[in-house]
């Protein structure tokens, strides 16, 4: 794993990063039209090409936000990880969403996170915050506090009677959950759904005091993302959630309305800890599932499979 | 002029203290201050019996003594600045009271510098009770700084409502984390005193206790600036009167030069105008009033005193049983004695902590580890992206180095302790310490049917994140203890950690065994044993969370 770390400097990327944004400006192909009637779009290519594509595969980012709205993006910057460690999310892709919002007119876009380590090096090392930095109207911050954190009832709740979420989060119009595809040791995978406990307050919690599979599907039901785009461009498939373990390359960026199907799919791209697993196998998402909070079984979904 | 100067020190003292952060770029000495202190240098290279780099600095400040007098004391000291401050805010209307035993007071200064100097000889370092900038650097970090942040983000909450109404995103959600420490109070009743004692005379502290003061005056007298008087002096003692060291003489127009910090108060007031600072290259002691005169007595009493002192505080079970008690030095801290000749406790490295995991010692090592940084893993883990502790380090106590370097400067090791682990002792599903550890030191085995989690010692560098983050209540189930700390004073860790065939390298780990087919003899799982699956496959080799 040695040679993988540490592979991009800094400033490459945001040379990337920027190149990369300037490439999807001119070469925005004519799509094919909006294509609501698929559930998700699963596209393969290089992070910042692949998510505009996924993007207007998904019926282009006005589908979700309008003019003027306030748009909250979650990616995972929870650990003080190089991407090249896949325990979170590529800094490109992040850039790519938050760039496209803007241009669909997004008054402001706040790309959001509650980390397990210290703020500062999480925000500095995943190189969100630097590939964003240039973009007008988008700012990236970790909220550490509780004072930013307001508490919510969870009617459908199994376990959970009341969580604490961010009031960004509660008081936007649209969120976006861009989980970056991972193993984790206590739910299996780290996908959108388990990415949901960055955005509330006590996530400790989750793992002493509650069945934190329950616990999860319980919050897919007050916390509903507009759009899921699972940045599958690596897969943590071992070491999960902090790393560092087996980085695989599926090159993907899988999209959709739905939180279960978009993780089920995800969980099909690679084998976790060597073993191939289908939705179904991930308690969480069966939870979930279960609950009415998405199709799992991928042979009953549309899925639209592309290269960007 | 003289206002301005010091007001400018004291920004500059502040404005590096807050730049002490993980982010401290390599080129900027945050540590400066307490560099040029000659006192903390002699303390630190008597008691550490060699020289010390970063010490050399001080010759700066004795170089120019030397030549200008004892000016450091009026102008550059943030201490003396600080009392003058407050005395101003608080003490300008005062009346004080009048000190009758003046010139033995003056002497205490030096006894206590004997003391000290002695103490550092034999091996004891304790200039830090009283020396200013070690003093000044605690109560900020302990003090100063954490009030700082509060009140800071007391402002920020308050004008939350007024950030958000006019759209500024970043102010609006700005909170900075609030540090904590042991024995603020303690540091802080240490400060209120010395400033207090300003109500018996101005600057109480730097004309009868400053022990740098007691070093600089030494040297003082052979300044080219000294105080002189002409013709036109009538006598009317204002002078006297406004100096704030005490330094002119009852006949006015002689001098006390080893008190004069050459601060030119007296020339202010003079209504003759009869007193300049004129530079002469004439070589003079300054005469009567400039003698350090405490007896023969006072001297040796000192003197026993300082080796009484030594005596006691290095020569306790703690002493002897170092490392043999469960204190965790930051990465980088030499050898325990070496550490505590060396530390002279100015709460940098705890300051600048990027966790704040960095906590002054109050008796855990005995007198002579007062105040000495240690790890409370507990409280917070030591950050892997993080070596600001040794770059801020005045004498090196704390190595600097790089980061590479420091993830190999194994602090101790994790033990895991199995009476009191969740998954040990209940069985329940618990994989905090395995999912935050940055080094997968920690690995499950099969034993008795489940997966439970053990250290891997060799590839554990006693961050403590496991610490940190275990549910257990109160106590860790999962501690670092000392045992294998690397502590080298010089010479490279990376190739002491190769030696001992540690590997602290991120790697994914052995996680996969589980799933090998030899490796993984384990019937079932607590997570997996809740058969929800209708179509789910009886079969156990699935790691947690999967069905």
């Amino acid at each position: 794993m040695g040679e993988c770390n540490r592979r991009i400097t800094r400033r490459q990327f945001l040379k990337t990063a920027a190149a990369g944004v300037a490439i999807g400006f001119v070469g925005r192909p004519s799509f094919l039209e909006a294509k609501e009637d698929y559930d998700l779009v699963a596209i393969s290519g290089e992070p910042v090409a692949a998510t505009r594509k996924a993007l207007e595969a998904m019926g282009g980012i006005s589908r979700f936000v309008k003019k003027g709205q306030r748009v909250v993006l979650k990616p995972n910057m929870s650990f003080s990880r190089t991407p090249d460690f896949s325990a979170t999310t590529h800094p490109l892709v992040v850039a790519t969403v938050a760039q496209a919002c803007i241009e669909a007119g997004a008054q402001q876009v706040l790309i959001l996170d509650h980390t397990l380590q210290r703020p500062e090096p999480c925000l500095e090392r995943t190189g969100i915050r630097d590939a964003c930095k240039d973009i007008p109207g988008v700012h990236v911050f970790a909220l550490q506090e509780r004072k930013f954190f307001r508490e919510i009832k969870v009617p459908q709740g199994k376990v959970l009677e009341r969580v604490e979420v961010m009031k960004e989060i509660l008081d936007s119009q649209v969120l976006i959950n861009i989980p970056v595809a991972k193993s984790h040791s206590a739910t299996g995978v780290s996908l959108g759904m388990k990415g949901l406990m960055g955005m509330i307050w006590d996530r400790e919690s989750f793992h002493s005091q509650y069945n934190i599979n329950q616990a999860i599907a319980d919050l897919g039901t007050v916390i509903k993302p507009q759009l899921t785009l699972l940045d599958a461009t690596r897969a943590l498939a071992s070491g999960g959630p902090g790393g560092p373990g087996e980085v695989k390359k599926p090159n993907l960026i899988i999209a959709g309305t739905d939180p279960v199907a978009v993780d089920s799919y995800g969980v099909s791209v690679v084998p976790w800890y060597g073993q191939n697993f289908k939705g179904r196998q991930v308690e969480h998402l069966l939870a979930a599932h279960q609950r009415g909070l998405g199709k799992i079984d991928l042979d009953q979904l549309k899925i639209l499979k592309e290269k960007a | 002029m003289r206002t301005l100067i010091q007001a400018l020190s004291l920004l500059l003292f502040s404005t590096l203290f807050v730049f002490a952060t993980y982010k401290l770029p390599n080129w900027l000495p945050a540590d400066i201050y307490l560099r040029l202190d000659p006192l903390l240098g002699i303390n630190a290279v008597f008691a550490a019996r060699e020289v010390i780099g970063r010490v050399l600095w001080a010759l700066i400040t004795i170089g120019a003594t030397l030549a200008i007098g004892r000016f450091f004391c009026a102008y550059i000291c943030p201490m003396g600045v600080s009392v003058d401050f407050l005395d101003f805010l608080f003490f300008r209307k005062k009346k004080r009271l009048s000190l009758k035993a003046e010139e033995s007071l003056r002497k205490v200064k030096y006894l206590l510098l004997i003391i000290f100097v002695t103490a550092a000889l034999t091996g004891l370092s304790l200039v830090f009770l009283m020396d200013p900038m070690s003093l000044l650097t605690r109560f900020y970090t302990f003090f100063i700084y954490p009030l700082a942040i509060t009140v800071i983000n007391l402002i920020l909450d308050l004008l939350r409502p007024l950030f958000r109404g006019l759209g500024w995103i970043a102010l609006s959600h700005l909170s900075y984390p609030q540090p904590v420490y042991y024995m603020s109070a303690i540091t802080f009743l240490i400060f209120g005193g010395i400033f207090v004692l300003n109500l018996l005379a101005p600057r109480f502290w730097c004309r009868y206790l400053c022990p740098l003061g007691a070093l600089l005056s030494l040297i003082a007298p052979l300044g080219f600036f000294k105080r002189r008087v002409n013709e036109d002096c009538n006598e009317c003692l204002r002078c006297q009167k406004a100096c704030p060291m005490g330094a002119v003489a009852e006949n006015s127009k002689e001098t006390r030069l080893r008190e004069c910090i050459q601060c030119r108060t007296c020339a202010k007031v003079c209504p003759q105008n009869a007193i300049t600072f004129p530079m002469s290259l004439s070589y003079s002691l300054g005469g009567e009033y400039s003698s350090v005169n405490f007896s023969r007595r006072g001297f040796l009493y000192s003197l026993a005193g300082g080796l009484a002192v030594g005596f006691l505080g290095t020569q306790t079970p703690f002493t002897l049983r170092q490392s043999k008690h469960q204190l965790i030095r930051p990465p980088g801290a030499i050898p325990e004695t070496e550490f505590l000749r060396t530390c002279i406790r100015c709460g940098e490295c705890m300051k600048s902590c990027l966790t704040n995991t960095l906590q002054p010692c109050l008796w855990e090592s005995g007198f002579s580890g007062l105040w000495t940084p240690k790890m409370d893993l507990r409280l917070a883990p030591c950050d892997q992206n993080c070596n600001v502790c040794g770059k801020v380090c005045p004498t090196q106590a704390i190595r600097s180095l790089s980061l590479e370097e420091k993830t190999h400067a194994k602090v101790g090791t994790a033990v895991l302790r199995k009476e009191m682990c969740l998954v040990w002792v209940q069985n329940k599903i618990c994989l905090i310490c395995d999912e935050i550890c940055p080094y997968n030191a920690i690995v499950f085995r099969p034993v008795e049917g489940y997966r439970r989690p053990v250290v891997i010692a060799s590839k554990c560098n006693g961050c403590g994140y496991c610490e940190q983050r275990c549910p257990v209540k109160g106590e860790s189930a999962i501690v670092v203890v000392p045992n294998g700390e690397i502590r080298l004073k010089e010479g490279s860790f990376v190739e002491e950690a190769k030696k001992l065939q540690l590997d602290f390298k991120p790697d994914p780990g052995d996680d996969k065994f589980i799933l090998e087919e030899e490796g993984f003899k384990v019937e079932d799982k607590k997570g997996e044993k809740e058969n929800i699956l209708p179509e789910g496959k009886p079969q156990p080799k699935k790691p947690k969370g999967f069905l």
